[in-house]
């Protein structure tokens, strides 16, 4: 059995939980994120018949006061940022979340979800502003309201993680 | 130049012994030249059969797989090297053949301990099923609450701790390696578990151990549960025990871990999150899985009984001292009560000091000795200090006793005293009668005697004149109260003897009486019979009386023909019957005498 850690993360409020509440089984109640700062869920993959788990440590969103406990993010091997499009700050600031990523993890795989696409009215993002995500960033489009892209999202997570290993020495 | 020398010899001889070559080439010719000569032939020897070793290791495998196929002396032959190397190889690292004969050893003890568990499980089931104890009754109610079946409640009370799951545990992406938990649970997102206890360790290191290696989360506690935690280089390891941990653990957890790094350190290394290759780990972390039931304190409980033995034999220590102490008290009131009971003792101390028994008090002399009375008790009497002042007891028992010793009755009289009056029965010598009035009124406590019942004897002195005057008789004609000549002579001997006796009597201070008993024979009427015996015995005592002896000495008495005489012949009967017959008896004076 092939296990992943997957890390979670994103600024305050871009729905990283709900993004992935539908699709994971999970134990914890949403407590831990506000207590321990984490919580753990698992996905299942099946890719092209290798079967695999992702185990997501669900990171607690960043804030004004609150930064990302590094800790957790050692040992990942890859990462899910989740950024809101109704709120270009969450975009911005994820530079500095990935550095923060290579500092406790090192230069693994990651994938951006871009959230909440279901806000079309809301949406804060101009065309030329997406493509260029797009083309710095493993970028979907993703829904935790209509789930759309969200399977997709962890597909290209579990396909990047067994890159990795596969080019892996 | 041919130098079969070795290089470094040849560096350093060229360096340094340049000149000196040929001596030791020649010293080495000494010493090694025969050694050297043989290795040389058996290698030619070898060459020269096609033996090189690269043929040989082309085809031992291929002669090994031949031999072995026809007959099993290849195997006899090797069978003693190969012991000798597992032996060896055990001996040096154990390791390397526990982790290969491990797969073998672990599902055979598994299936073994699973079967165990289950027999313990349905005994201890069977046990309780029918128990209908408070505590059975509050197991199931809490079985029926929980839905959790009864046995499995009851092994959760019984047992004092359980491995319940040991996880084995990334150290860098908290994945969970391997996992094992009790046959008899099930556990679900021990993989969840697992990341979140990495979580939590790296939780509890950042907040309050800011240097990330200074020992970490070693053990927590939630409700019955204690998660044990230990941390390795490549990987931790931790155990949910249920129940009181014991400290063995920690140490079990901590080697257990040891061997994990030592045996998977490359797949460790290497972990990219294929956890496949640590299913041999598994093994492993069962052995984690100990337990301990209540029951198995049993041998706790056995090891106490050792104190068992001691335990009895000071209860019988003391049962005994108890039963000594008990025993020599129960002496002790008996002989106080024994002493107390006793007439003519009057007990005014008693006191028991190491042993040793005090008594003190009044004693009248005629009381038996004390130390005879305790004797009689099973008393040890040489342990005794007495003590007595001689008082007369004024005790019916004793002045009973006093009386006797003053008295001397003889064989024939007993005493008895009561309401101050000694009384005698029986039969006495007259001589005693006499002195014991006076005799018992010296007797402190008797105010009078009674006599009355004691029958006097006949002094001996007297006895003789007795019989001489009882058997002389005096015999009338029929009808006639006259004295014949025969029986006037009759008269004078009776007289004469009788007047013996009476001196005699007054000198013992006694009474003599002579009866005359006047009888007739059975012809004619009563009256005139009654009639005619007193004027025969008052005919004998006229004639008495003229031959001294006094009226008030002698006595008559008419019989008639009441009481005769027995005879043989009815003549013979009627003969002696015609008479008077004497009979002597002393007394009192004063009193009536008696025979």
């Amino acid at each position: 059995m092939i296990q992943k850690k997957v890390c979670m993360v994103g600024v305050f409020g871009t729905g990283k939980t709900s993004l992935v509440q539908r699709f994971v089984h999970s134990m914890f109640s949403e407590r831990y994120l506000s207590t321990v700062g984490v919580k753990i869920e698992r996905k299942p993959l099946d890719l092209d018949g290798i079967a695999m788990t992702l185990v997501l440590w669900d990171l607690a969103g960043r804030d004004k006061h609150e930064d990302i406990t590094g800790s957790y993010l050692r040992g990942a091997h890859a990462m899910l940022y989740v950024a809101d499009g109704t709120r270009k700050e969450t975009c911005d600031q994820l530079p500095e979340l990935r550095a923060l990523a290579r500092e406790f993890a090192g230069d693994v795989p990651g994938v951006l979800a871009l959230n909440k696409t279901d806000l079309t009215d809301a949406w804060a993002l101009g065309r030329e502003e997406e493509q260029a995500m797009a083309a710095e960033w493993d970028m979907v489009r993703t829904s935790a309201r209509t789930g759309d892209g969200v399977e997709e999202a962890f597909r290209r997570l579990g396909r990047a993680t067994l890159a990795g290993k596969e080019t892996a020495p | 130049m041919p130098d079969d020398r070795a290089p470094w010899e040849q560096d350093s001889a060229s360096a340094h012994y340049d000149g000196s070559a040929s001596d030791l080439t020649e010293l080495r010719e000494l010493i090694l030249g025969a050694e050297r000569r043989r290795l040389e032939e058996l290698e030619r020897r070898l060459e020269a059969a096609g033996f090189s070793r690269e043929t040989l290791a082309e085809l031992l495998p291929e002669a090994i797989a031949l031999r072995a196929g026809r007959d099993r002396q290849l195997a006899r032959a090797l069978a003693p090297t190969v012991e000798g190397a597992i032996g060896e190889s055990v001996r040096r690292n154990p390791r390397p053949i526990a982790t290969a004969i491990f797969p073998v050893l672990g599902p055979a003890i598994r299936k073994a301990i699973a079967e165990a568990m289950a027999d313990l499980v349905s005994s201890i089931n069977r046990a309780l099923e029918h128990s209908i104890s408070p505590r059975g009754l509050r197991w199931r109610f809490e079985a029926w609450r929980t839905g959790v079946p009864f046995a499995q409640i009851v092994l959760r009370h019984a047992l004092v701790y359980r491995v319940e799951q040991v996880f084995l545990i990334d150290r860098d992406t908290g994945l969970l390696l391997a996992h094992a938990v009790a046959p008899e649970l099930t556990a679900t997102d021990a993989d969840l578990i697992s990341g979140m206890l990495s979580a939590i360790r790296d939780f509890v290191a950042d907040s309050f151990s800011p240097e990330r290696e200074a020992g970490g989360l070693r053990r927590f506690s939630v409700g019955e549960l204690t998660v044990m935690v230990e941390q390795g280089p490549q990987a931790m390891i931790a155990a949910v025990v249920r129940g009181e941990a014991p400290d063995s653990l920690l140490p079990q957890l901590q080697d257990t871990l040891e061997t994990i790094h030592l045996q998977f350190a490359s797949a460790l290394a290497e972990f990219d999150g294929d956890t496949a290759q640590f299913a041999a780990a598994r093994p492993l972390l069962e052995e984690c899985l100990a337990r301990e039931m209540a029951t198995d304190r049993t041998r706790e409980g056995r090891r106490r009984v050792v104190w068992l033995p001691w335990a009895i034999a000071a209860l019988l220590l003391a049962l005994v001292l108890g039963g000594l102490a008990l025993r020599s008290r129960l002496r002790w009131d008996r002989a106080v009560a024994r002493l107390r009971s006793e007439p003519g003792i009057v007990l005014t101390q008693a006191e028991r000091s190491g042993g040793t028994w005090h008594f003190a008090g009044l004693r009248d002399p005629l009381a038996p000795s004390p130390a005879t009375l305790l004797a009689g008790l099973a008393v040890d009497t040489t342990r005794i200090e007495q003590s007595w002042e001689p008082y007369l007891s004024l005790r019916p028992e004793l002045v009973l006793a006093r009386a006797r010793r003053s008295l001397a009755p003889p064989a024939g009289v007993q005493l008895a005293f009561s309401a101050d009056t000694l009384r005698a029965t029986g039969s006495a010598p007259l001589d005693w009668v006499a002195s014991a009035g006076q005799l018992a009124a010296r007797v402190p406590g008797v105010s009078a005697i009674d006599l009355s019942a004691v029958s006097t004897e006949m002094p001996p002195a007297l006895a003789q004149l007795q019989r001489e005057i009882e058997g002389e008789q005096v015999l009338f004609r029929v009808g006639s109260a006259a004295l014949g000549p025969t029986a006037r002579g009759t008269a004078t001997r009776v007289a004469e003897r009788f007047g013996q006796v009476e001196a005699s009597a007054a000198a013992m201070g006694i009474r003599a009486t002579l009866l005359l008993i006047g009888r007739t024979d059975p012809t004619g009427s009563d009256s005139a019979n009654q009639a005619l015996s007193r004027e025969r015995a008052e005919a004998v005592l006229a004639a008495l009386a003229t031959r001294g002896v006094s009226r008030g000495g002698a006595s008559v008495s008419a019989l008639g023909t009441t009481r005769p005489l027995p005879a043989g012949t009815p003549a013979d009967r009627a003969r002696i019957n015609r008479s008077v017959s004497f009979e002597v008896s002393v007394g009192l004076p004063g009193k009536e005498a008696s025979r």
